[in-house]
């Protein structure tokens, strides 16, 4: 004889998350880093920086730190982001 | 009842295993089906409806719902008497200063060690003494799978998905210890902790393996602690350096001459408190000199405060063991005491 059982998972109640429009390039965008803030990020973003302003022809670069790596981000920074074209969300280690 | 959850058909309980592990709603072990009458079984012990908030989960923003916690209770073996320690446990773990997410994704791999305290250790059959951290019974066996499954499958915290740990541990398992409030003089660690004396209650530590000691070669308080001081301080040079809660868990032998010299856990959580304390420098003796950079006298603390250590009475009654189980990371979680039936934030 069948039995019934319930699924255990996490039903989602609908879409928490947004994704936001695409940028179709990078050229005079400001574009914002976000940082876990992990001592391996200095030089990664350091270098991604660079990269940015040199390679894909950036505007500026902003770079933020989040005071608690395993936390989300403070909500001062995620105030600024708004201001932003463009934003990463890196985690270095 | 109105449940909200999807129903799935099976064959039986047989098949039902096959199910549940090709979906990965299940750590690898067999499950119990979760049946309606099963789920709801539990959910009236606990006098809770299905829709009943157990709590939102606060980086992600997810609610937890009674349901789904006894589903997953259901699953990993519960009774319905134990589904309320399952609920204070998720409870607590979903305060702020807990920070999940971060401890269940992060690849240091803690695992969630809840600590069992008050009249319904006695009443579930739970037993602090022998094999007290591997697995000593049915309930804390059974009470620390469904905290971990429900982990699986509420947050999506399964190797490789959420959980990013390197290695883990094998309290990921289970990891869930009763107090052994009948063989000691000390306060319960709930009480403590301030929660109410006689008040069955559940500490919930983002905590790393248990590190074993041994010390039978002296009675005094002093020379005991410190050996289990040198423990402490060699889990902040090998691991992690930062100050945060750490539990010791003091079985019957060593306990008898902490009791006999009068040592309240008090006392011992403030000896562990001055003592437990290295340099940046010391970093050099174990291969991790390139970050001690100039700061080689700088002092870390393995605890922020005195209050900050758990002491926990458990384990069998021969040997002159004990256990040093560290943080997670330093004082990003936090420690939280819940009594049962303590309600959060709840509607009026």
């Amino acid at each position: 004889m069948s039995i019934k059982v319930f699924d255990p998972t996490y039903a989602s109640g609908g879409a928490i998350f947004e994704l936001a429009p695409r940028v179709s390039d990078l050229v005079g965008k400001t574009v914002g880093l976000i940082s876990n803030g992990k001592r391996g990020t200095v030089q990664f973003f350091s270098a991604m920086e660079q990269q940015l302003l040199e390679d894909f022809g950036a505007g500026q670069v902003i770079i933020r730190t989040k005071g608690n790596y395993s936390a989300p981000m403070e909500p001062e920074i995620l105030a600024e982001a708004s201001t932003w074209d463009v934003a990463f969300a890196g985690i270095g280690d | 009842m109105n449940f909200q959850s999807e129903i799935h058909t099976v064959e039986d309980a047989l098949a039902a295993q096959e199910y549940f592990h090709s979906r990965k709603w299940t750590d690898g072990l067999p499950i119990v089906p979760p049946t309606a009458d099963l789920v709801k079984a539990h959910l009236e012990w606990a006098m809770l409806e299905p829709d009943s908030l157990i709590g939102v989960e606060p980086v992600r923003a997810r609610p937890i719902i009674a349901e789904k916690l006894a589903i997953n209770s259901v699953m990993a073996g519960c009774l319905p008497m134990h589904f309320p320690l399952v609920v204070t446990a998720w409870t607590a773990m979903l305060q702020d200063e807990f920070l999940l997410h971060g401890a269940s994704s992060s690849t240091g791999g803690c695992a969630i060690l809840s600590i069992i305290n008050g009249p319904t250790r006695k009443e579930l059959g739970m037993d602090g003494t022998f094999n007290a951290l591997g697995a000593s019974d049915r309930a804390t066996m059974a009470i620390g799978r469904a905290i971990r499954l429900a982990l699986y499958n509420l947050m999506d915290v399964r190797p490789g998905e959420v959980d990013r740990s390197t290695l883990g541990h094998p309290g990921k398992i289970s990891y869930c210890v009763a107090e052994d409030e009948e063989n000691t003089s000390w306060l319960p660690l709930s009480v403590e902790r301030g929660s109410p004396d006689g008040a069955s209650a559940v500490t919930v530590m983002s905590a790393g393996a248990p590190r074993q000691i041994m010390n039978e070669w002296t009675t005094e308080p002093e020379q005991i602690l410190e050996t289990f001081v040198a423990e402490i301080k060699a889990s902040m040079l090998h691991y992690s350096i930062w100050s945060g809660n750490f539990a010791i868990v003091v079985p019957p032998q060593l306990r008898s001459h902490f009791e006999k010299a009068n040592w309240s856990k008090a006392d011992i959580r403030q000896f562990v408190f001055e003592k437990a304390r290295v340099t940046r420098g010391d970093w050099a003796s174990c291969g991790k000199g390139m970050v001690v950079d100039e700061r080689e006298e700088e002092v870390f603390r393995a605890l922020p405060s005195s209050d900050d250590l758990l002491v926990i009475a458990a384990g069998g009654p021969a040997g002159g063991f004990g256990a040093v189980i560290p943080p997670w990371f330093g004082w990003k979680s936090r420690a939280v005491t819940m009594a049962v039936g303590a309600c959060v934030d709840c509607e009026a």
